[in-house]
């Protein structure tokens, strides 16, 4: 396992190398970030000064071999924005995305989980159909709408949670229910094929046939087994949950990576772009990792190649 | 010799006039002391010298001061300095307060004049340096008494020493401590000290009771940043904030509509364009084209439809409040669409006239009635919408077609900002326009240190603009504020939130 675990970590490098690649030539072909650095009065002579500061005037392959000698040593560059180093402005946003991703999973599990059993267990009836509508319905919702939906409801009319930024754990409760929502929706149903295929197998029929009490052979057999695909079920949502959290950010004012990302696109912050995207397939990389491990771990079955 | 002084006291009596005579201490009625108010967008950093947003200086100029400053009708009344003159054509001198005091304890004194503006004049990567980059060197006369030396007269100094770039940092901090640390833990001489900033959602100041100017009204302010403009909206319904800048015209109902709350409306320094590409060869090369494309544009109707009433029409960018400005010019515009198809007509163009106009997602909608607007008299309009990068793209390496939409703001307050881009070396490529007559003005208008002088110049210009029209304008935007219950706040054309002019009621 250890050797598996060495091989992937290895697999990511060129991994990296290549996401960085297409992120610098992406921000560095789409604009120049000195326009928008200058007020609109500004000379052709004020763009060629600035430029020639940042060093934007260098050919694009010098920038490049500065950018990944300086990325390999951990220096992203300067944020034109901020004025600061790019990496420690991406790690200090981590905390307050990974508070809301957490609560995301945590409250699309919880109602994932529960609700994708029932629709398997009583597969075909009105209750199945209600679910399965239910989960189309969040599926459709896109987090943009359903954040601000919530906003008006529960803060504006009814006044129980507040309606925007980074506080107490009242300011966490509708992000993550707009972030977990639309998670929900998709892990119930694949939670529900899971479900399906093993109550169809031999040794439940087997069970129920012994003559076992319906409650011990769901939980006991059916759950315990149908809970492993749950495992990569929640590793491959990891990544619609970063999807999610940029917009529910900005929804919310939340103080994330993800609005720190959407505001240094519209600013042309090519330093903190390619060190947030970095950052973020680093994240994605592990992930991807931890859940194969746990997987394996989990079902013995699967051998390590 | 020119000589302004001013009393050191101009700023204190002007709040007390604002707050009905009382004192400058705790806002009288309830018990509220923090002041909360939501913006779009955050700050970009504590350096003053390095911001390029308007909504970064409306929080800085309570940290910070400026040695002069703008008050509400746009004249400059005195802060750090208590009072400039001229000594000759490229040296200001200006007296220093004796007794301010940095957020430290450090004394403000000639070395941080010396030290700020030379920082801003000399650093290139600076974003604010391309307003200060003709200032020579500042020498220190006495520990309270500066003098600015620039390489050519610069009659504008005024205006560029009362702005973001010119704020006054503390020279022996920085000094021993480093720009990033100070970044960090940033001081300033402000009636507001920095407490702390959570980057994309807010930034906390609390009050500086040694402020020089008396003791601050607010025990706390709040600047919050919130970028989605119904969370704002939200935020002003639940008492969440006091204040939120950028309202949307079609939430001002649903405001005005909670008891307390109210919605104010204010000019701002930036005005829609439509710049027009003069290169030979391109239809809009003829006046008559382009005096047809002013003449079709209803401005008025764009202001109500599209801008919900948050606008005045204009056929100047020398809006009101700058200087140069030509009040026979405001508030009015050309609009006769007969005359329009006559002179598409006269031009040749009968059969419909080609042009291709851009404008940034930005300005969407009001690109797409302009558009409805010209085809209405005979062109075919093809209408370009871009992103904003790939916008600022193309505005930079000047690949516009025949028409784009440009809003312009302006924060020195003074014409020559209004037209820089319209002189010959820097039109050349973008709108072509070179009227010889044009350029001797706004050349001689830089450097003119005759204010009445330069004033008529500018306004020649104006009027051979509504002639020439290398240009057209649509409309001087609004700001819309909506206003918290029990908060009194009159909003400003340069769009600052200077906490000690906000009041309880």
């Amino acid at each position: 396992m250890g050797k598996y675990t060495i091989k992937s970590l290895l697999q990511m490098v060129p991994v990296l190398f290549l996401i960085s690649a297409i992120v610098f030539v992406l921000v560095h072909v789409t604009g120049d970030p000195v326009n928008l650095m200058l007020p609109e009065t500004a000379t052709e002579e004020d763009r060629a000064v600035l430029s020639k500061a940042l060093g934007l005037d260098r050919p694009l392959y010098v920038q490049f071999g500065l950018f990944l000698y300086n990325a390999v040593q951990g220096d992203f560059g300067h944020s034109f924005h901020y004025g600061q180093s790019a990496l420690p402005l991406v790690l200090e946003r981590l905390p307050a995305s990974f508070q809301l991703a957490g609560a995301g999973m945590l409250i699309a599990t919880l109602i994932a989980i529960p609700l994708g059993i029932i629709s398997a267990l009583k597969r075909n009836t009105y209750l199945d159909l209600f679910i399965s509508g239910l989960s189309a319905l969040g599926k459709g919702m896109p987090n943009f709408w359903t954040g601000i939906m919530l906003i008006l409801l529960f803060s504006v009319i009814l006044g129980i949670f507040p309606v925007s930024g980074k506080g107490g754990l009242e300011h966490l409760v509708l992000p993550a229910i707009t972030l977990g929502a639309g998670i929900a929706a998709q892990m119930t149903r694949l939670i529900r094929a899971s479900m399906l295929e093993i109550l169809n197998q031999e040794y439940i029929r087997t069970a129920r046939s012994k003559g076992l009490l319906e409650t011990v052979v769901i939980f006991k057999h059916a759950l315990r087994n149908g809970l492993i695909p749950v495992v990569t079920i929640m590793g491959l949502q990891f990544t619609s949950l970063i999807g999610g959290t940029l917009v529910t950010e900005t929804v919310f004012s939340w103080p994330g990576l993800g609005q720190l990302l959407v505001s240094a696109v519209n600013t042309h912050d090519m330093s903190i772009v390619q060190a947030a995207v970095f950052v973020i397939a680093i994240i994605v990389l592990v992930v991807n990792l931890l859940t194969d491990i746990v997987y394996r771990y989990l079902d013995p079955r699967i051998k390590y190649s | 010799m020119l000589v302004i002084t001013g009393c050191g006291n101009a700023t204190e009596t002007k709040n007390e006039t604002q707050t009905n005579g009382g004192t400058a201490s705790a806002p009288a009625g309830g018990d509220k002391t923090t002041l909360t108010i939501a913006n779009a967008t955050d700050i970009e950093s504590f350096d003053t010298h390095n911001n390029n947003n308007t909504m970064s200086e409306a929080v800085l100029v309570n940290v910070f001061d400026y040695l002069l400053k703008n008050d509400a009708e746009q004249n400059k009344v005195p802060v750090l300095a208590t009072s400039w003159e001229q000594v000759n054509d490229t040296t200001w001198r200006l007296k220093l307060r004796e007794d301010v005091k940095f957020h430290n304890g450090d004394p403000f004194t000639a070395a941080d004049v010396k030290f700020s503006l030379e920082r801003v004049a000399k650093d290139t990567t600076l974003k604010q340096n391309t307003y200060y980059k003709h200032i020579k060197e500042v020498n220190i006369i006495d520990n309270y008494t500066v003098d600015i030396v620039t390489e050519t007269p610069d009659p504008i100094m005024l205006n560029r020493l009362s702005r973001m770039g010119a704020g006054i940092l503390p020279s022996k901090y920085i000094e021993e401590n480093g720009i990033e640390a100070f970044l960090k833990a940033p001081i300033g001489t402000g009636p507001y000290k920095f407490s702390k900033w959570t980057k994309d959602d807010r930034i906390e100041l609390v009050k500086n009771a040694d402020y020089f100017g008396g003791t601050p009204k607010w025990e706390n302010v709040v600047f919050r940043s919130i970028p989605e403009a119904s969370t704002r909206v939200s935020e002003l319904l639940t008492g969440g904030v006091d204040i939120a800048a950028g309202v949307p015209a079609t939430d001002i109902a649903r405001i005005e509509g909670v008891d307390g709350l109210s919605v104010e409306q204010a000019k701002i320094q930036r005005v829609l364009h439509i710049i027009m590409r003069m290169t030979e060869g391109s239809i809009t090369a003829d006046p008559k084209v382009r005096e047809a494309i002013d003449l079709a544009i209803d401005n008025q109707v764009i202001i109500d439809s599209i801008a919900g009433g948050a606008g005045i029409p204009t056929r100047t960018s020398v809006t009101p409040g700058n200087f140069g400005s030509d009040p026979s010019l405001y508030e009015t515009f050309e609009y006769d669409q007969e005359r329009a198809r006559a002179l598409l007509k006269e031009a040749g163009y009968e059969n419909g006239a080609k042009v291709s106009f851009s404008s940034s997602v930005q300005y969407k909608e009001v690109a797409e009635v302009v558009a409805a607007m010209l085809t209405d008299v005979g062109f075919e309009v093809n209408l370009e919408i871009l992103e904003a990068s790939s916008f600022s793209e193309k505005l930079n390496s000047k690949k516009f077609n025949e028409l784009f939409l440009l809003g312009v703001g302006n924060s020195l307050f003074d014409a020559s900002n209004n037209y820089n881009r319209f002189k010959k070396e820097n039109a050349a490529g973008e709108t072509d326009y070179n009227n010889p007559e044009v350029e001797e003005l706004l050349q001689s208008a830089l450097q003119n240190m005759d204010v009445a002088d330069r004033e008529k110049q500018y306004q020649k210009v104006q009027q051979q603009f509504t002639v020439d029209r290398p240009t057209i304008y649509l409309y001087q935007m609004k700001g819309i504020y909506g206003i918290g219950a029990g908060i009194g706040y009159t909003p400003r054309l340069d769009e600052m939130y200077y906490a000690e002019d906000i009041t309880l009621k």
